[in-house]
């Protein structure tokens, strides 16, 4: 191990993101420079190409790092295998930065207010690789795990403050507690990877980039609440994760990691992972036992809680990925250090996945506490476009839209809570002026129905008659009274549904409603969508005062029914127009209503 | 127990209770939907919500819900009374309100509750459904355009019957119950969804159209069919029952029904019922009068004196079974003789030899707690249906080991974690001499007071698990666990069905089981027990009251042997068709040709037409009296509606026989109830009227051997044969009554022969090809079914239609030698 300290690294990000950018050729490019030029002779010392997890920012994908030994790593971003060659002779041989391709200080930017625990590992171990995980403290949080009683253990996570990072917030220890209290030898343990709101993908890219600590983490667990196995369960539709934490499972059974006596510590414990089978449901933790059983993915009547009956009739305690992650740094750290991170009610970090109309969207960790605003301006660069803020979705389909008054909320669970979102699983959609807020709720809960698992019947039928008058509005067939409907089978289907998702499903329209009204009144009353984005309302019309003459519309006008000039306004001819909204998606100035 | 408060009353209840269930046996009303009694919490219709104090936030399902101490539950608010509203507003947007035509009109839930929340206007629109019905099965249509997804057909369809026809599929509003790949329904047929589902969405096909449910008379009754002993309901209307209705509250079986008993009763309206006395006059059956057939019969009677042989069936009632005797006392004859003296009979002779009595030792709610349950002959689901439910039960409910006695796979092979312990044919003794010999040979056995163990221990070292195995094919290694499961359960069963096509080793096989509950201690333990059932539904009362030969008298088989030499001239068959159902159909006609026969049934039935005097009787739909059932309990019917033209009660020909014998009769069946309670050992102190919903085990819950004598029985050399033929139960029929039901006739309509697929293969047969079997010089010819749960070289033929002619070759064999070849 002492060598690869020595050793130049270049650190290229495989996760999803990075692979769907072409990190698979970059690693190949690099690997074949290195041989073809005899670089570790040259240089000498050896050359390691390292497959690393996610570092976050995957907008600017494929990010590589050079760390030469006795130097600062120097982050190139948007690398592609052409520019390979460059960067291997300019900066590995000649021992200059290629300036140019070299990520600018947005890069720094966005990792300054981030702090970076979870994704320590993410993005900067080799993912696949047990050595470079024990390189970095890599088990021995559960070392320290063993060498307190089980009680002690659930203390320590107690004394830490962790809150469940599903989304719930329910605190980590207290759960522990509960199934280590059911009578019974057979226990479950089971960590909930069926992250399945649209836009979050940060379990994703821990499964990815440090599956070893999730499996560490799972380990703690199952140690301090007696259990012997450990289901991990996944979604199907992601392969890369599932792949990775695999191989780290198979490593793991193969060292004695896993298995009878894991790591000579004395306890056993045994994993699987579970592919889930794309149902958003499964997220649900009485939905997701039964699609583990075999069963359809339904939701079940709690209580019984999982603690007492769970899978197959055991006491079973599920926690997030993001929850079992934190563990792991909890036993290296320390309670108290943990503890001293975030706010009052809310301890540690959380990451967050920014999408929308964001400049940089990608994966951000920072402390609870930190604002919106923060989160959104300083580390993610603000909106694209330059383009006004209008609202940003926390929490997925279960949470709410937040405003721009509401951007000083704090990340905490009680902060969201009060303005009218959750924490969610930490999935943050930035929207900006061009989207409409009732086609936003209109997208969330159509999103719900579908993924009702059918059984209650408020889930069921109140979200698909919910949608049904959503529909209608943005239609402009909207009517008076809309609004006090929606409010109302808000109400009834919150307080009747059977699990989370059904509870939590109309949020989107109440919060929307709440901050939004006057959108919703526009589209009702004047049959116009405030921000013109509603297909059915536009009407496909060149602002003449907004048109900045640039000629972009009848470029992308697919029928030509744009007729323009270098220097004129453009105009649409609205008979040949098939309302494709093409040069209104296209149009940077808004020009197009 | 738990304390808490519902709606100001103070409630004191089982720990275990749901608030929904606290409330109710407090006489609180709370409305449900997909609740039902005998299935598990599911909480998806939200009709039931209810305020907990300690909960508030949201609205707690009361179904679901366990109670807690010091809980505070209000049951109706302003806002629990809307939200329900809002649920049932939501299940009319889309629900297509025809209830015009839907048979589940007037006794319909969403109906009711629709009413009760007066929705009388929708303020939400939607799409109706516009899904296609199932017709294509003759029993149950499926109408998905009612249905509100409740789950109930889907879980008593996993749950109880264990079968798992349904569930649900696609998801959010286009979820919807649908049976694999979204086919027709193709199952057993028990019609468990149709008595569940709250809505018209599950009908039973049969009665479309027949009537509104208000019109109905419902009359609670026992099921004509198995020893099960289930309460059916009968619809009646214009004098025919027009339907099997439901009913939890009463009865053995929490309104659980099989095939036959749902769907079943069709034969009773039948037009071709006997309606007036028949007697042969130039060679010819030619109707008479009820006073001219009884006074020739009577005639006869005394003439034959002592050499009368009687032969009754097993589904008369106790009290006509007592009349019965009382013929046969009158003659002095000891030729009496019943169905189950082919095999039930041997069975409980049996367990007489060894416990010194003669039925079940437990009740079949001590089954459902059981925690290991061994099942000797596979075919134990298909003679008893509903009892198969129950072993299921506890497999579910109860994480109870199931392991299976088996010549061939049935349904019981599929229960969740059954061991089916497959061996040869014929070689069911092999196996329990095994299990025995493991139980002792590891020192597990329970030896207080028992005799003969010495012996027992002796006889049985030939049939170590591993010479057992070799020799009759099994798994030595599952009979040994099977053997320790069963010698450490708190609770045990072990259950043995019989019936006419498992006449052989009948009684050997009652002696080995009886053994083996000896051994483990189960046999007059409470809560485990030996269960033997009789095929009929008075099996067990042909046996209390003994109809069964008299000191040297003659039993069915040698009553028939008699007859056919020419030594019994005059036989009595009552209820039963030899013809059809007895082994060697060559002796049995021969038997009927040569005697003066007289034979009282409700058709002309084959042993019928070689009659001399035939008379017309009753149904168990037209009759008062009890039933005893294969676990004691005393049950009783109720004359649903009257008997087609002058037909009588066995009750009441009997009655008339007796006057013409110059004897007296009791008057009803009740005051010969109250005789028989005087002459039948535990039957005493029993009260006809006292009789409830829930009959009277006689000799309580659990009956105590009265001696504990280990008794070794050899086993048999499995047959030497390339192919050879079962004979036994299908699940749709019950003896042969079944056969002239529509129900059961329009799913199993005909004969077959059934293969496993590599003999299919050899043979070169698919299903319905027309194949032979050749035994003895004697062939029979069938359809064949082609299956995959028999092993090789095993054929399997139901014993059930006269059209195949089975009992030709069967002449009371365990397992026959058969040639097969394809047509």
């Amino acid at each position: 191990m002492s060598e690869t300290a020595e050793n130049l690294k270049v650190l290229i990000c495989t996760g999803t993101g990075g692979l769907a950018s072409g990190a698979a050729s970059v690693v190949a490019a690099f690997e074949a420079e290195f041989e073809k030029k005899g670089v570790a002779a040259k240089i000498g010392s050896a050359c390691d190409v390292n497959s690393t997890g996610c570092r976050g920012l995957c907008a600017n994908d494929v990010l590589v790092d050079i760390c030469k030994p006795g130097e600062e790593p120097v982050t190139y971003d948007f690398v592609t295998p052409d520019l390979v060659p460059q960067i291997v002779d300019e900066h590995v041989l000649g021992g200059n930065p290629v300036e140019k391709k070299v990520a600018g200080p947005y890069y720094h930017q966005f990792l300054e207010k981030q702090q970076r625990i979870i994704f320590s590992r993410c993005g900067t171990i080799d993912a696949e690789s047990l050595d470079d995980f024990l390189a970095h403290r890599g088990f021995t949080g559960i070392q320290k795990a063993v060498t307190m009683s089980q009680d002690e253990v659930i203390n320590e996570v107690k004394k830490s403050g962790l809150r469940g990072r599903g989304g719930g917030g329910f605190p980590t220890g207290l759960k522990w507690s509960f199934a280590k209290g059911s009578p019974g030898d057979t226990k479950y343990l089971i960590c909930n990877a069926d992250e399945g709101d649209p836009g979050a993908f940060m379990d994703r890219s821990v499964l990815e980039g440090d599956p070893y600590g999730l499996i560490e983490g799972l380990m703690i667990g199952a140690y301090a609440i007696g259990c012997k196995f450990a289901y991990v369960y996944v979604r199907a539709e992601y392969p890369l994760a599932i792949k990775r934490l695999q191989l780290a499972i198979d490593t793991c059974y193969e060292k004695g990691f896993l298995g009878k006596n894991c790591m000579g510590l004395g306890f056993d414990l045994d994993m699987r992972i579970k592919a889930g089978a794309g149902a958003f449901v499964c997220g649900e933790e009485t939905a997701l036992m039964a699609s583990i059983e075999g069963q359809r993915g339904m939701s079940r009547p709690r209580p019984p809680f999982p603690a007492v009956r769970g899978l197959w009739g055991y006491p079973t305690n599920i926690n997030n990925v993001e929850t079992f992650a934190n563990v792991a740094y909890i036993f290296y750290n320390g309670a108290d250090w943990f503890s001293s991170i975030g706010t009052e009610g809310t301890k540690g970090t959380k990451i967050f996945a920014l999408t929308g109309k964001v400049k940089h969207t990608g994966l951000v960790e920072v402390p609870a506490g930190t604002t919106m605003k923060e989160v959104i301006y300083d580390v993610c660069g603000g909106i694209l476009n330059n383009r006004k803020f209008k609202a940003v979705q926390a929490g997925g389909p279960s949470g709410g839209c937040l405003p721009a008054e509401a951007l000083d909320a704090e990340v905490d669970y009680d902060s969201l809570i009060k303005a009218g979102a959750m924490m969610g699983s930490g999935g943050l959609v930035v929207m900006d002026e061009t989207t409409c807020m009732v086609d936003i709720a209109r997208f969330f809960l159509n999103f719900t129905r579908v993924e009702s698992c059918g059984k209650c019947i408020p889930c069921r039928i109140g979200l698909k008659i919910m949608l049904e008058i959503l529909e209608r509005i943005t239609q402009g067939k909207g009517q008076e009274g809309d609004i006090e409907m929606l409010e109302d089978m808000a109400y009834d289907i919150k307080k009747s549904s059977l699990c989370g998702l059904g509870q939590t499903a109309p949020n989107p329209v109440l919060s929307t409603i709440r901050y939004f009204r006057n959108e919703y009144e526009t589209h009702i009353k004047d049959k116009e969508c405030p921000s013109h984005s509603c297909k059915e309302l536009l009407h496909f019309r060149v602002i003449e005062d907004k048109c900045k003459k640039c000629g972009i519309c009848p470029r992308v006008c697919p029928v030509d029914a744009i007729e323009w000039e270098k220097g004129k306004v453009a105009y649409i001819n609205l008979d040949k127009c098939t309302r494709c909204t093409s040069c209104y998606d296209a149009c940077r100035f808004m020009a197009i209503d | 127990m738990v304390n808490l408060t519902i709606d100001g009353k103070q409630i004191t209840t089982a720990k275990t209770s749901t608030i929904y269930e606290a409330a109710k046996e407090n006489g609180i009303y709370i409305p449900v939907l997909c609740y039902a009694k005998k299935l598990l919490p599911y909480g998806a219709c939200r009709i039931c919500l209810v305020e907990v104090e300690q909960m508030k936030g949201r609205l707690i399902p009361s179904c679901t819900t366990p109670v807690t101490e010091g809980m505070v539950v209000t049951t109706t608010s302003d806002e629990i009374n809307k939200v329900r509203k809002t649920v049932l507003e939501f299940l009319l947007v889309n629900h297509v309100v025809d209830c015009p035509v839907c048979d589940k009109g007037g006794e319909c839930d969403l109906q009711d509750l629709t009413y009760e929340y007066e929705v009388v206007t929708n303020r939400f629109q939607g799409e109706k459904f516009d899904l296609p019905t199932d017709e294509v099965n003759p029993l149950i249509e499926r109408n998905m355009n009612r249905c509100v997804l409740c789950g109930k057909c889907v879980r008593v369809c996993d749950e109880v019957v264990g079968y798992g026809s349904y569930s649900f599929i696609n998801r959010g509003f286009e979820t919807k119950i649908a049976t694999a790949f979204d086919r027709g329904l193709n199952c057993e047929f028990c019609g468990q969804c149709v008595s569940m589902c709250p809505v018209g969405a599950i009908l039973p096909r049969p009665f479309k159209f027949k009537a509104r449910p208000w019109q109905l008379k419902d009359v609670d009754t026992v099921c004509g069919y198995c020893g099960n002993g289930c309460t059916v309901t009968l619809g009646v209307k214009d004098n025919q029952v027009q339907t099997i209705r439901f009913n939890e509250d009463t009865g053995v079986n929490h309104g659980n029904l099989c095939v036959r008993g749902r769907f079943g009763y069709s034969y009773v309206n039948d037009a071709t019922r006997l309606t007036k006395p028949l007697i042969r006059k130039g060679g010819e059956l030619r109707e008479a009068s009820w006073d001219e057939a009884l006074v020739t019969i009577a005639e006869k009677f005394k003439a034959a004196g002592k050499d009368l042989g009687i032969i009754s069936g097993a589904r008369l009632t106790n009290e006509e079974l007592l009349l019965l005797k009382r013929i046969s006392s009158a003659l002095g004859t000891h030729h009496l003789d019943h169905s189950g003296g082919e095999c039930y009979q041997g069975l409980t002779a049996g367990l007489n030899e060894t416990m010194g009595i003669s039925a079940s030792t437990g009740t079949f709610p001590q089954v459902e707690k059981c925690n290991a349950i061994l099942a000797i002959r596979s075919d134990f689901y298909e003679t008893h249906p509903v009892f198969g439910m129950v072993i299921n039960q506890a497999i579910r409910l109860n994480d109870a080991q199931l392991s299976v006695i088996a010549d061939k796979r049935g349904k019981l092979s599929k229960l969740p974690n059954a061991r089916t312990l497959m061996h040869k044919p014929g070689c069911e003794i092999n196996m329990i001499n095994a299990l025995c010999q493991v139980i002792i040979a590891e020192g597990l056995a329970k030896t207080d007071d028992l005799q003969g163990l010495a012996e027992l221990t002796k006889a049985l070292a030939d049939y170590t698990p591993e010479t057992v195995a070799k020799m009759v094919g099994a798994d030595a290694e599952a009979i040994k666990k099977t053997a320790r499961e069963l010698a450490g359960a708190k609770n045990a069963a072990i259950v043995v069905a019989y019936g006419l096509p498992y006449t052989a080793h009948s009684k050997e096989i009652a002696i080995a089981a009886s053994n083996l509950a000896l051994l483990t201690g189960i046999a007059g333990r409470e809560g485990s027990g030996l269960y033997l059932c009789g095929e009929k539904a008075n099996s067990q009362g042909a046996i209390d009251l003994q109809i069964t030969p008299g000191p040297a008298g003659l039993g069915a088989q040698q009553m028939l042997n008699s007859a056919a030499e020419g030594r019994l001239p005059v036989l009595y068959l009552v209820g039963e068709d030899p013809v059809v159902t007895y082994p060697d159909q060559g002796l049995v006609k021969k038997a009927l040709e040569k005697s003066f026969l007289v034979v009282q049934d409700l058709f002309l039935t084959d042993s019928a037409k070689y009659a001399d005097v035939v008379l017309p009787a009753a149904s168990f739909t037209e009759k008062d009296g009890t039933f005893t059932n294969a676990e004691r309990r005393i049950q009783r019917l109720r004359a649903g509606i009257k008997s087609p033209g002058e037909a009588k009660s066995d009750f009441v020909v009997f009655q008339s026989l007796l006057n013409k014998l110059q004897k007296t009769a009791p008057a009803a069946p009740a005051a010969a109830f109250g005789e028989l309670t005087g002459e039948v050992a535990g039957y005493a102190g029993i009260v006809y009227e006292q009789i409830g919903p829930q009959g009277e085990v006689w000799g309580g819950e659990t009956l105590a051997p009265l001696k504990k004598v280990l008794i070794p029985v050899a086993g048999n050399e499995p047959l030497q044969a390339e192919y050879q033929l079962l004979v036994g139960s299908a699940l749709y029929h019950s003896g042969s009554v079944s056969t002239r039901s529509k129900g059961p006739m329009s799913v199993c309509p005909e004969p077959y022969i059934e293969l496993g697929r590599d003999d299919a293969v050899t043979l070169n047969v698919k299903t319905g090809d027309m194949i032979q079997l050749k035994a003895a010089g004697v062939t029979i010819q069938s359809k064949a079914k082609v299956d995959n749960r028999l092993p090789k070289g095993v054929i399997f033929a139901p014993y059930h239609f006269a059209g195949l002619g089975l009992n030709r070759i069967y002449t009371g064999q365990s397992v026959i030698a058969v040639e097969p070849s394809k047509l």
